[in-house]
């Protein structure tokens, strides 16, 4: 029988989806790109964000009619609060949990033989039997980039995130099954591997004592990097700056396969409006981190997530914002603007920055990064560095690829075994979001 | 999430009352919140934990919000009940040891002084200074518990209190030694006000800590 899957929302999704592909297809099932001729029709849904909430309903509208005319079994899953889940129970035939992946054949097959509420669990925050869904094999979709999750749920409770109602409690998945996964996509010649996880620094913090702590699982990566002498890059995200330790930094400078690009939430430059959204770090100790990576590895690129116009921010306090962005010179900023997210805390208080002056803001962060990247970018002009080939650029007869700090480097070239290759780049020129170079040992084809 | 039997409910004013439900062997550090709704209900809401840790029973105060969607339900429960029980969660911890100075003010509007109540009963011997921003004079809760020459209840919706005005002016008029640990809970007015004066005083960011309600 043929199956798709639709997936919606962000990486830990998408990740999650490579093993629902890879659960089904070991029970026999076809892949189809074409969801009219598809048997079992599934969903990874985010309740995080409304507009994909919006695109559940719309589907499983259009799926219910096609079941006038033909067989057709339906199933959901992914980042469901409980009051969509309680909706969903009504509108899919399966609905499950990423930790009782392992029963989706059964619960396939059985559809029909059981009676659809039988199939239809409700949320259990505690992902007690989360391994058994770690432990399924996934069906990578790139041959040289994967993700691997190391950790689910988060217990952090930013005032303005679903997640922890979503995914419910952190759970560390055990270290050596992450290490075993590492090896061997390493083995298998992959070149780019990101770990996971809402919180990925509070990793092992669940299991205190019995299991690594990020740190050691990182150098414990560095060593196998050394031990099986292929070159790749471990990247991680996303991490918290509560949890952020001086050990995390000292070991990323240490081993040369830890990726020198630094993902660092800081979602605002204000300690009050840090505090509104408990995010439990202040800018102080933001300070602390951003100086101590300056400190020990100089080159490493450094990204942010910003949130602008959160409720009650004021224009001082979007101020301290910008003041940041001219203190810490974010490489990339991943900025967005506040809407409350059903479920959330701060869904329940008063949305009272226009939607406007949102734009205004989020367009006047974006200027600032330009700013700040022009310079930083045009002093790499002139310098050879590594990067990896990740595809045909949109500029016809360039490729694009990205450095070991994920800055974007598109370069002409038309051989497209590269791509997933490691290469060196010589950067010709710069602009404020991107760099062009040329191939210092041009390939053949090019 | 747990089920856990509800033992007693205590009213103390129209508005606010406390939970005691059985602790099911719940391990939580005073300070830190739980997940709470009536049985099987889809709204759960946070509520730091009243009782100390070493009771052994959970409770939570609550105030019912106008139009509250979870609160409202709370305050209908029975002794007998059963409510849904998610947690302990929170950062907002308190282990007078991982203190250097062992010097604390606490500050507290409305059902903020819940998670003070909780410190005070499971650390008696703390050395410490609360100010309670209330409205009313009966919304002084539970202040029994804690040592009355420690505690100012400033009331700013009627004469009564030890202060006649919010917490905001009282503190101004105070002298803070700036290695005091600071401790501010309940609506984020509140705490943003009061985190501009502690920061005029030189009260250090690092010592003060905050849980927002709302
Ligand atoms: C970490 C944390 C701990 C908390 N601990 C407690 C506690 O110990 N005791 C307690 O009573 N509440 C506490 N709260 C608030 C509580 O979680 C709920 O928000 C509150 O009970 C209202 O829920 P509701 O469903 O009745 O109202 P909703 O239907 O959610 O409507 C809430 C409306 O009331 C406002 N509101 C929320 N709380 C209050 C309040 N206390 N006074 C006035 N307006 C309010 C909101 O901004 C919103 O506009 C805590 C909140 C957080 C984030
Ligand atoms: S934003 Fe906060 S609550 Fe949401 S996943 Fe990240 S740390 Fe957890």
């Amino acid at each position: 029988m043929k199956y798709h899957v639709v997936t919606l929302g962000c990486q830990m999704n998408m990740s999650d989806s490579e093993r629902v592909i890879s659960v089904l297809e070991e029970a026999g099932y076809q892949w189809t790109d074409n969801e009219e001729e598809a048997g079992v029709i599934g969903i990874l849904a985010c309740s995080v964000r409304q507009k994909a909430i919006d695109k559940v309903y719309s589907r499983i509208h259009k799926w219910n009619k096609w079941k006038n005319n033909k067989n057709l079994v339906t199933f959901i899953s992914g980042c469901i609060l409980p009051d969509d889940h309680e909706k969903f129970l009504k509108l899919f035939d399966i609905t499950f949990q990423m930790k009782d992946l392992p029963e989706l054949p059964k619960m396939i097959s059985s559809y029909g033989i059981t009676t659809p509420t039988h199939l239809n669990v409700g949320i259990d925050p505690h992902n007690e039997n989360i391994e058994d869904f770690w432990n399924v094999q996934p069906h990578y979709q790139s041959n040289f980039e994967a993700f691997i999750p190391i950790q689910n749920g988060c217990d952090k409770f930013c005032t303005y995130c679903a997640v922890p109602y979503t995914r419910g409690r952190e759970v560390s998945r055990p270290s050596k099954d992450i290490i075993a996964e590492v090896a061997l996509l390493v083995a298998q010649g992959y070149k780019s591997i990101t770990l996971l996880g809402q919180n990925v620094n509070s990793y092992g913090l669940d299991k205190k004592g019995e299991e690594l702590t990020f740190p050691q699982l990182l150098r414990e990566i560095g060593e196998l990097g050394k031990r099986m002498k292929k070159e790749f890059w471990l990247y991680f995200t996303s991490p918290h700056p509560r949890d952020m330790t001086d050990e995390v930094i000292e070991v990323i400078a240490e081993y040369p396969v830890l990726g020198k690009q630094i993902h660092l939430p800081m979602q605002s430059g204000d300690d009050k409006v840090l505090m509104r959204m408990n995010r439990k770090h202040n800018m102080e100790k933001y300070r602390h981190i951003v100086e101590t990576i300056r400190r020990i590895i100089p080159q490493a690129t450094l990204f942010t997530d910003v949130i602008v116009g959160f409720t009650g921010e004021t224009e001082e306090q979007f101020e301290n914002t910008r003041k940041a962005f001219d203190e810490f010179k974010f490489n990339m900023s991943y900025t967005a603007i506040y809407s409350p997210r059903p479920g959330a805390t701060s869904h329940r208080w008063v949305d009272d920055v226009p939607l406007e002056e949102k734009k205004r803001r989020l367009h006047q962060l974006t200027e600032d990064l330009r700013k700040h990247n022009l310079p930083y970018n045009e002093s790499l002009v002139g310098q050879t560095v590594r990067i990896l080939v990740r595809g045909e650029d949109r500029k016809e007869g360039f490729l694009t690829s990205y450095t070991e700090g994920k800055l974007t480097i598109r370069f002409a070239c038309t051989d497209k075994s590269m791509i997933g290759q490691f290469a060196d780049v010589k950067i010709t020129s710069a602009s404020d979001f991107s760099l062009e170079g040329e191939l210092v040992e041009v390939a053949a084809s090019c | 999430m747990k089920k856990h039997k509800v033992t007693q409910v205590r009213h103390l004013t129209d508005s606010t009352f406390v939970i005691r439900f059985e602790r099911n062997g719940m391990e939580f550090q005073t300070g830190q919140f739980v997940l709470l709704g009536t049985k099987g209900a889809v709204d759960r809401r946070e509520y730091s934990i009243y009782s100390g840790e070493n009771d052994d029973y959970l409770e939570v105060l609550v105030r019912e919000v106008d139009g509250g969607k979870v609160s409202s339900k709370l305050k209908k429960l029975k002794a007998g009940d059963l409510v849904d029980v998610d947690g302990p969660f929170g950062f907002f911890k308190f282990d007078p040891q991982s203190f250097q100075v062992q010097q604390f003010l606490f500050i507290a509007t409305g059902t903020g002084i819940s998670p003070f109540h909780g410190f005070v009963k499971t650390h008696p011997q703390l050395n410490y200074k609360m100010i309670h921003g209330v409205r009313k004079v009966e919304e002084a809760y539970d202040h029994d518990d804690f040592n009355k020459e420690r505690v100012t209840l400033c009331t700013s919706g009627e004469k009564g209190g030890d202060f006649d005005g919010r917490v905001t002016e009282f503190l101004k008029t105070e002298t803070i030694d700036e290695n005091t640990n600071c401790f501010l809970c309940g609506n984020s007015e509140m705490i943003y006000e009061v985190f501009d004066i502690l920061s005029e005083k030189g009260i250090p960011t690092s010592n003060i800590y905050t849980e927002v309600y709302f």
